[in-house]
């Protein structure tokens, strides 16, 4: 069966939401973690969706999750706002 | 003229640097450093460079008297290296690269060590001999790629090195491999230890488990710390100056490098400058600041990256605990 959890955090505009969201997008949960976590972007709110079999593998990501979320939060406040309304570079390569 | 930061974070030290065209602008780093007799685990490591990023990341900037906007790419470790603390140090770097509009490349650990070597030291195309505490490695360039002619089939030298420091319970304080070098100096009654050369691998779990398992008796029998430390030392340098050797004959270069953490013991360098002798080669070696992991390397090998064309996707600007160096072409060299 296993467990579910929707968490929706809010940020002060919706191109905050956009960059955390971004920069968590790219790394994916360990493959032994056994969570799958999906996320998306609703105006300033970014929505994460956990999936796992047990509670506690749950628990593990979303400790991580916030982890990740203060750090990228704290990085903006020191070393931004940002210089520009969107990223130029996403499709480099 | 291409400026780069380099952030790199995949084992227990942190280091932010920038780099202007093969200038070093600034180079900060901090150390995790553990008790006597523990090591370092990743989530703690993870934590600790948590801790002090945003500052390691104000100093860099601040000592490289650049401003953000004149920044052309910014450069992370990829990997190999600890899960957890790689994350951590990529975040930061991602949301910075979009803070400011910036290209984000991530550079494979290893090229960022050779680049380093051969930048500050001059060295053209040399066998380099790439170890550390998570890696040993012989490696040559040929055809794009950085060739791996001989490598560990289980645990880094320098994880041997730690690991042995932790039976002795010498300090960590600067580094486990720096107070064994020490210790080594003082060492006079050479123990003939396990010697562990597989055609051009080699190995050291063996020789780790013997001296877990035989410290204490050696040192009731009259030797001294200081003498296993000395005794370690001989048979694992030597070891490694052998396929080292054998690396170098085979490609006929005439030139050595050495790089990664353990690179910076001096008796290393001393055994492989008399093969370089013999052999009319000569050795490379760089100093703590660039031999032990460091942000510039990773701006240094990204600027390489970047000026000859290389760009990431962001979807690709993930980490990766394993990353070969044999699986990143070398754009940047046409030799």
């Amino acid at each position: 069966m296993g467990v579910t959890l929707n968490i929706e955090v809010p940020f002060p505009n919706n191109q905050q939401a956009q960059i955390v969201y971004d920069v968590l997008r790219v790394d994916r949960e360990p493959s032994r973690s056994g969570v799958e976590k999906e996320l998306k972007v609703k105006d300033c709110i970014l929505v994460a969706k956990f999936t796992a079999e047990l509670p506690r593998q749950i628990r593990v990501s979303i400790n991580g999750f916030f982890d990740k979320i203060d750090l990228i939060t704290e990085t903006f406040d020191n070393f931004g706002p940002p210089v520009s309304e969107s990223y130029s570079h996403f499709n480099n390569a | 003229m291409v400026i780069a930061i380099g952030f790199e974070g995949s084992a227990n030290k942190i280091g932010i640097g920038l780099v202007q065209d093969g200038k070093v602008l600034s180079n900060c780093r901090r150390t995790y450093i553990t008790p006597p007799g523990e090591g370092f685990l990743p989530k703690e490591t993870a934590q600790h460079h948590r801790k002090v990023v945003l500052t390691v990341l104000k100093e860099a900037l601040e000592q490289s008297g650049i401003e953000i906007k004149d920044i052309d790419v910014v450069c992370y470790t990829k990997g190999p290296g600890m899960g957890a603390p790689l994350s951590t140090v990529a975040i930061v770097a991602r949301t910075v690269a979009q803070l400011w509009n910036k290209p984000l490349l991530g550079v494979n650990h290893c090229i960022g060590h050779i680049e380093m070597g051969r930048l500050i030291t001059g060295a053209k195309n040399p066998t380099v001999l790439y170890v550390s505490g998570g890696n040993t490695q012989v490696i040559a360039y040929a055809r794009k790629r950085y060739r791996i002619f001989g490598e560990t089939i289980d645990i880094a030298v320098g994880n041997c090195l730690d690991r042995f420091a932790r039976v002795l319970k010498l300090s960590n304080d600067p580094s486990p491999g720096y107070n064994i070098e020490q210790a080594a100096k003082k060492g006079q009654k050479y123990l003939s230890l396990p010697y562990c050369v597989k055609g051009m691998d080699v190995s050291f779990s063996g020789i780790l488990s013997y001296m877990e398992q035989h410290t204490e008796k050696l040192l009731k029998e009259g030797y001294t710390p200081e003498d296993l430390c000395y005794s370690l030392q001989e048979t694992i340098f030597a070891m490694l100056v052998e396929t080292t050797e054998r690396a170098l004959a085979h490609c006929g270069s005439n030139e050595v490098l050495i790089v990664g953490g353990v690179g910076c013991n001096e008796r290393l360098q001393e055994m492989m400058g008399t093969m370089c002798k013999e052999r009319d080669a000569k050795l490379f070696a760089t100093d703590e600041r660039f031999c032990i992991d460091n942000g510039v390397m990773i701006a240094h090998a990204g600027w390489e990256m970047f000026k000859s064309g290389t760009r990431m996707r962001w979807e690709d600007t993930f980490i990766t605990q394993r990353f070969r160096t044999d699986e990143v072409e070398t754009t940047w060299r046409d030799d």
